[in-house]
């Protein structure tokens, strides 16, 4: 008999690999030209502990060429496997190493160590997939920037100290890229947007 | 080959399924008399050939062929891989299952029916190609062909 190895854990994936993965990419890029809109990302199934639209982020992102950073709660055999066999991805022990980020919301109240690119190379900075239980019922905040006509109200349920630790990494064109994940739903929070307090508004 | 003989058994029962192409077809009705799905569907791709073929050793990149791979989980968990040569999803298919069932408790009925009559047939296919290659062998009796 052949021993089981961590093949014993790989789940399907997308249905459609090619066709579900540019639907999915299509729609990332959507939520962030459109910072603050929910957008649907139903292509993939649930995978453990992560929801549908957290494993399609993952499954059309991820590649070779993508160092993973994964919160401890994430970090299953399960998970691992699956990332391994249908991304390919190498999975990082350093934050400073990773390009994408798969964090839970007990990670947002440090992300000093992510890669916030480089004033020549902004563009490869670490880009954070973040996943909640939902995407609203949180403290009302007002979004202003590209992509967005006048102000965007949204209702983020994350933790005051995550704006205060994404302000800190913010130099703009250097930052942190966030996509939020509930469910089946995405929303997409660039760097270039500006996230106003209701209390002490800041100079857009 | 491996030094575990368990992974050596499945290295050569994989190479068997690899070269088998059509010889597969007449078993396919045996091989899919099961519960499976796919965990990753025959998809056709490039691999690129590399080869210690420098005068140094070194690895040269000899060129590119096409690959077709699959992944199939049958109903109790196991799980079949293929990687074969070509563009035959089929073929790919009909291997990863087989491999599912390679690894399960009738292994001795599969090996029995299916990689020892495929490997006989292989190892038949490759002599008669020997023997009629041989046939166009030229005897310079008067030359010096650098075997002593």
């Amino acid at each position: 008999m052949v021993q089981a190895h961590s093949s014993e854990w790989l789940q399907a994936a997308f249905s459609d690999p090619v066709l579900d993965a540019q639907l999915s990419f299509r729609t990332a890029l959507k939520a962030l030209a459109e910072p603050g809109l929910v957008q649907t990302m139903d292509r993939a199934l649930e995978l453990d502990s992560l929801q549908p639209a957290t494993y399609a982020l993952c499954l059309s992102f991820l590649d070779g060429d993508t160092p993973l950073w994964l919160a401890p709660r994430f970090d299953t055999p399960m998970i691992r496997a699956n990332l391994a066999f249908h991304c390919g991805c190498p999975i990082v022990a350093e934050r400073e190493m990773a390009l994408f980020g798969l964090l839970d919301e007990s990670e947002l109240l440090d992300l000093s160590d992510f890669d916030n690119g480089s004033e020549r190379y902004p563009d490869q900075s670490c880009t954070l997939l973040v996943q909640l239980s939902s995407l609203d019922n949180g403290p009302q905040l007002r979004w202003r920037g590209p992509g967005i006509k006048d102000v965007q109200a949204v209702e983020l349920p994350v933790p005051a100290g995550f704006w205060a630790q994404r302000k800190a990494r913010s130099n703009f064109p250097r930052g942190l890229d966030v996509f939020f994940a509930a469910g089946e739903h995405v929303m997409g929070l660039p760097r270039s947007t500006h996230v106003l307090h209701n209390n002490h508004e800041e100079a857009a | 080959m491996h030094s575990d003989p368990n992974v050596a058994k499945r290295q050569h029962w994989m190479g068997v399924l690899a070269r088998a192409a059509q010889q597969l077809q007449p078993y396919a009705d045996a091989l899919k008399d099961a519960q499976y799905s796919h965990i990753r569907h025959p998809e056709i791709g490039m691999t690129l050939v590399r080869g210690r073929i420098g005068g140094t050793g070194e690895a040269f990149n000899l060129g590119e062929m096409s690959v077709t791979r699959c992944v199939v989980r049958l109903e109790d968990g196991r799980i079949g891989f293929s990687y074969v040569s070509g563009r035959d999803k089929q073929h790919a298919e009909l291997a990863a299952l087989a491999d599912a069932h390679l690894q399960g408790s009738q292994q001795q009925h599969w090996l029995r029916e299916l990689i020892e009559p495929l490997a006989a047939q292989q190892q038949a296919g490759k002599a008669a190609q020997a023997a009629e290659t041989a046939t166009t062998q030229v005897e310079f009796f008067t030359l010096v062909r650098g075997e002593d």
